[in-house]
């Protein structure tokens, strides 16, 4: 047997397990979908035609998808960029050896155990207009209409619940990459006279090059799949102005509720876009980082 | 990962007085939850930030409402299932993607990711007619199996087991270890702090599941905690502290998790940090 | 691991390769967002589509009288092609022991528990029929689970919202509950006519009325008194609701007069539909969609413009305040417990009257107690009354037994039996369905006691017998209520009534004209 195919075997056992998980439940459906995106079928999900390829085309065209496409990107320009910073800030900050670290650091970790429908629902009330907590102390456009019901305030108040919600995600993911920068750069630095800033730019940032990646990739794919915050805290409104694309796929308030072929190829499109995107990211950055070894 | 240097004097008072004011502004949302869910319903809008007044009674009813006692047995024993078979669908796959050659290595691990990309919404249909066809709408079968393996958690293993030295390969190869050797007695203890924390988000993310337990069942006997408390969440307009109630429920079994495990974590992540 | 010193030089060579690889990938995300930018200004409802489906909705010029278009004469569906009804399989089937009903509801808390106290006492005083409950959550999961399921997967029985019934028809997996009460002889007179009229369409009883609610009137008495206004004589026409806004406004009793929401079930969508009905509208062609299926909305004509025009008043000059879409169903109603900026007065169903009742008896509106928590009839443009059916009903599915659906209909008689219904309107503050229930107990008490549960009983009862009290029956009537619920926010907003709505009459259009495409296309 030729070296390229001597491990072939043990690989096709070794992968069998996720590969017959993600394949029943995520490629397959996702399969039945692309196929579904060219079709239209009756409300009661029978009764399905095809109305033509260029349905795709004209989905990704129309203006719903538009608006929910430049709803979804500004909601991942917002969080992703601040979620990371805070994270790195909040990971930079708890990375010392002082008396009662452990318990900033269990603080400062806390949000990754809520769940979206929990995160949503404290920072739902505490924004409510007429009993919100928040709304009383920001006063202004947080009383009246409210920040989750004025048209122009609305996705950054979703931004800020989500954020908030990642915190301890990106917290954690951080705190452990720094934990694997060797002393002795940080050491090697200082020798030459580097100082705290210098240390952070030269050292700490491009060593934790992997980790921000890794991170970074996974608050995107988030952001972008986001649907709970949408559907708890906005119901898409105001006039659209939060309807993600995944909220326009299977949303309560949706324009194209009951509407199989069309929710299908707009979940379709979602999946290319961030499979673009992601494609984008790794590439560009992955050269950067530093692996090590 | 320290550096040499120890802030002392008004540095320290400084770095301090730092982590006082984010862990408020972190904790805020939750304080006030904690605060109004143990008020009665109709104190709960005064006084939100002080426990004015302390009651049970909120916290009982919205137990019963949201009917999160047998919830939380589907939530955990789900969350537990999950948990094991993603650490070892992840902890197989890592290794065939870092340490066996075979072709098409590079284009299979580029659909592992892909799968990373499609969004929930988008299966939830077809899965649900699947999960139908099967039989198993209403059970821990239904609620887990399109869970037990993840990309995260392969992406994630296989990151650090590309990160093992190659030597140690090679050491373990004169020892006559063989592939499955080498993951048992090398790889798998050197990636166990990364294991904990892949079982920790693992778990956490399937406790955390909002969409698919509300699709799969039709017995509420089945619902999870998320699933409770979104029902919950649709209550009438007389209690939104039953709301609150709920949410501070649902939360606190993995504040206690987290509370426990935190310290293992920082630990086996302080302690396991591969140096030379 | 090696550690590895990045030597300053490679550091900065490093650098300017990575910028260069960075300012390509920013002109690539660039570039697909400026491709994404080349929209079509098309609705998504049109990918696809070679030719406009089907009917080439009318423009309606603002202005235009709309004529009602007679309704065509057609055929009333035959009910021999529908699935049939048989008692007597459930007399067979007894015979080996009750015949388990599973029962499909969204009624949550109170209303759950009701339910199934119901539920338990029915099980408990016969042996035919079990019945066995499932709360799916809510009315929008149970119909999203109907459809998903296949029919080894449905209920027996299922409880399915007001504005479904279209779509229900055409899933085509109903015994519609006229074959059952051919077959039983039952006497449905006693039921409220409108009632039974709502879910009615091509001469077919398909569902039995179970809950019903409509809009009503919520009012703080106690700022009535401090304004000066006479709180049993609360607001009946919308110029009146503007004159009280204003008095409340001036004499500083509240900050606000009334607060209206645009909830698509609620201030936007199904009140848009109770105010057209009340001035003896339409809502869409073809009777409602009743004689036959709707091709076109008219709620752009000029009553609906000149209905709009009247809320933005009440808005702008009346004392009024608009809060939003109110996706959690709460804010209108919380705007009166707004401590620094309260409203006065607000329009809710009145299936939420036990729950606000308790609500306000908890203090949580400051300085009011129950008594001084006001219901009126839901105020209109002329003040006329009447209402729309609003609530749920029940529906047979079919191909799952003919002793199923005996029994299903068995445990609906019970239902709607005029006991059942006050014990279940006094619990819940539906209004009953059966006419009998007003004169029994515990009805009679708890609406002589607090005659304000009587207040959407009487909206009923005062409805005309016109084609225009049964509402529309549309298939995407929920997306046609987004649309115009949609419109709503941006009048109350400011924007121009007449435009707004015309924007989106023609959405709905396009909503209504691919529904039927879509339902019509195998055949």
């Amino acid at each position: 047997m030729s070296r390229r195919w001597r491990d072939a075997p043990l690989a096709v056992a070794f992968l069998a397990p996720s590969l017959a998980v993600l394949g029943a439940f995520v490629l397959y459906p996702l399969g039945r979908a692309m196929w579904l995106g060219h079709q239209r079928c009756g409300a009661t999900g029978g009764n399905c035609q095809s109305n033509g390829w260029d349905q795709y085309i004209d989905v990704f065209r129309s203006d719903e998808f538009q608006q929910a496409f430049s709803v979804t990107v500004r909601f991942a320009l917002l969080t992703v960029p601040v979620g990371l910073a805070l994270g790195i800030g909040l990971a930079v900050l708890a990375d010392k050896h002082l008396r009662g670290m452990g318990f900033f650091r269990t603080v400062f970790s806390s949000t990754v155990a809520t769940s979206v429908a929990v995160a949503s629902l404290m920072w739902f009330f505490l924004l409510n207009p007429s009993v919100g907590v928040l709304a009383d102390w920001i006063g202004g456009v947080a009383k009246d209409p409210g920040l989750l019901r004025d048209e122009s305030t609305a996705l950054w108040a979703v931004a800020v619940s989500s954020i908030w919600a990642n915190l301890g995600f990106t917290f954690i993911v951080v705190t452990a990459g720094l934990q694997s920068i060797p002393a002795d750069l940080y050491e090697s630095a200082y020798v030459d006279g580097a100082g705290g800033w210098m240390r952070f730019s030269n050292v700490t940032i491009p060593m934790l090059g992997p980790t921000l990646l890794f991170a970074g990739v996974v608050l995107t794919s988030r952001a972008f799949q986001s649907y709970g915050e949408f559907d708890l805290l906005t119901g898409g409104g105001p006039n659209g102005s939060t309807t993600s694309l995944t909220y326009l796929v299977y949303g309560n308030n949706s324009i194209i509720k009951n509407n199989d072929g069309l929710q299908a190829a707009v979940a379709v499109l979602l999946f290319l876009v961030l499979l673009v995107l992601s494609v984008l990211q790794i590439r560009g950055l992955e050269r950067r980082v530093h692996y090590g070894n | 990962m320290a550096t040499s240097t120890q802030p002392h004097g008004w540095r320290l008072a400084g770095r301090y007085a730092l982590l006082i004011g984010v862990a408020v502004l972190v904790l805020f949302p939750i304080w006030v939850m904690v605060v109004g869910a143990f008020k009665p319903g109709n104190k709960v809008l005064q006084d939100p930030l002080l426990p004015t007044s302390v009651t049970l009674d909120t916290l009982r009813q919205a137990w019963r409402d949201g009917n999160l006692g047998r919830s939380l047995v589907n939530s955990t024993v789900v969350a537990l299932l999950v948990t094991v078979a993603q650490v070892v669908t992840s902890v197989l796959s890592a290794y065939a993607f870092a340490f066996l050659k075979f072709p098409g290595r590079t284009f299979v691990f580029g659909v592992f990711l892909a799968t990373l990309l499609v969004p929930f919404e988008a299966t939830v249909v077809v899965n649900r007619e699947t999960i139908q066809d099967l039989g198993w709408l209403n059970s821990f079968q239904g609620l887990a199996v399109p869970f037990l393996a993840t990309a995260f958690g392969t992406f994630l293993v296989r990151q650090v087991f590309l990160q093992l030295p190659k030597d140690l390969r090679e050491a373990a190869r004169m020892d006559g270890l063989g592939h499955l050797g080498f993951l048992r007695e090398v790889a798998v203890p050197l990636a166990r702090p990364t294991l904990g924390a892949l079982a920790l988000f693992g778990f956490l993310s399937s406790w955390n599941q909002y969409l698919w337990p509300t699709v799969i069942s039709t017995d509420d006997d089945w619902d999870t905690v998320q699933s409770g408390l979104r029902t919950l969440s649709q209550a009438q307009i007389d209690k939104p502290n039953l709301v609150i109630a709920g949410t501070v429920i649902v939360a606190l079994p993995i504040f206690l998790i987290l509370l426990v495990f935190q310290r293992q974590l920082v630990r086996g992540l302080t302690a396991g940090a591969v140096k030379g | 691991m090696t550690t590895m010193r990045i030597p300053p030089a490679a550091r900065t060579a490093n650098a300017s390769r990575s910028a260069r690889r960075r300012a390509t990938s920013a002109v690539a995300v660039i570039g697909c967002l400026v491709l994404a930018a080349c929209g079509s200004g098309k609705s998504i409802l049109e990918a696809g589509n070679e030719v406009r489906p089907t009917t080439t909705p009318p423009t309606t010029v603002p202005g235009q009288t709309t004529v009602p278009t007679a309704p065509p004469t057609t055929e009333p569906r035959p009910i021999d092609s529908l699935p049939s009804c048989d008692m007597s399989a459930l007399d067979a089937a007894a015979a080996d022991g009750p015949v388990e009903l599973l029962f499909w509801h969204g009624m949550s808390n109170e209303l759950g528990r009701e339910l199934e106290r119901i539920a338990d006492e029915y099980n408990a005083s016969q042996d035919r029929v079990e019945v066995r409950l499932e709360f799916q959550g809510g009315y929008e999961q149970t119909i999203d689970k109907y459809l998903q399921s296949n029919t080894d997967n449905r209920p027996d029985l299922v409880q399915m919202p007001e504005y479904t019934v279209q779509l229900m028809v055409d899933t085509q997996s109903n015994v519609p509950v006229q074959a059952c009460m051919d077959d039983a002889g039952y006497d449905a007179s006693g039921i409220l006519p409108s009632a039974l009229g709502a879910y009615a369409t091509e001469s077919i009883q398909w569902a039995m009325p179970f809950n019903v609610s409509n809009p009503v009137l919520y009012f703080n008495k106690k700022v009535f008194r401090d304004a000066g206004l006479d709180p049993e004589a609360p607001p009946l026409t919308l110029a009146e609701l503007a004159e009280y806004g204003r008095t409340i406004q001036a004499t500083g009793a509240a900050s606000y007069g009334v607060a209206l929401d645009s909830a698509p079930d609620g201030g936007g969508g199904w009140f848009l539909e109770q105010w057209l009905a009340k001035e003896g509208e339409f809502y869409s062609d073809n009777a409602n969609g009743r004689s036959a299926p709707s091709t076109r909305v008219l709620f752009d004509g000029p009553t609906g413009v000149e209905l709009l025009t009247g809320l933005h008043d009440v808005v702008a000059n009346g004392g009024g305040v608009y809060v939003g879409e109110n996706p959690g169903g709460t804010d209108a109603f919380l705007k009166l417990a707004d401590t620094s900026a309260p409203a006065a007065m607000t329009i809710a169903t009145s299936a939420a009257l036990g729950a606000v009742l308790q609500f306000v008896a908890g203090g949580i509106i400051q300085g009011i107690g129950v008594e001084d928590l006001g219901v009126a009839p839901m105020p209109s443009p002329s003040g006329a009354p009447g209402t729309l059916i609003g609530g749920a009903s029940l529906w047979i599915t079919a191909g799952r037994g003919d002793a199923k659906a005996a029994a299903a209909f068995e445990f609906v008689q019970h239902l709607v039996s005029p006991e059942i219904q006050s014990q279940w309107a006094a619990a819940t503050g539906y209004v009953p369905v059966n006419a009998g229930s007003v004169d029994l107990e515990p009805l009679r008490t708890v609406y002589t006691a607090d005659p304000r549960f009587k207040v959407a009983y009487d909206q009923v009862a005062q409805t005309p017998d016109e084609p225009t009290s049964n509402g529309p029956v549309l298939g995407p009537l929920r997306e046609v209520r987004v649309t115009a619920a949609g419109a709503m926010a941006q009048i109350l907003n400011g924007a121009d009534p007449a435009t707004a709505l015309a924007d989106a009459a023609t959405l709905a259009n396009s909503l209504i004209a691919d529904y039927n495409a879509r339902r019509d296309n195998a055949g």
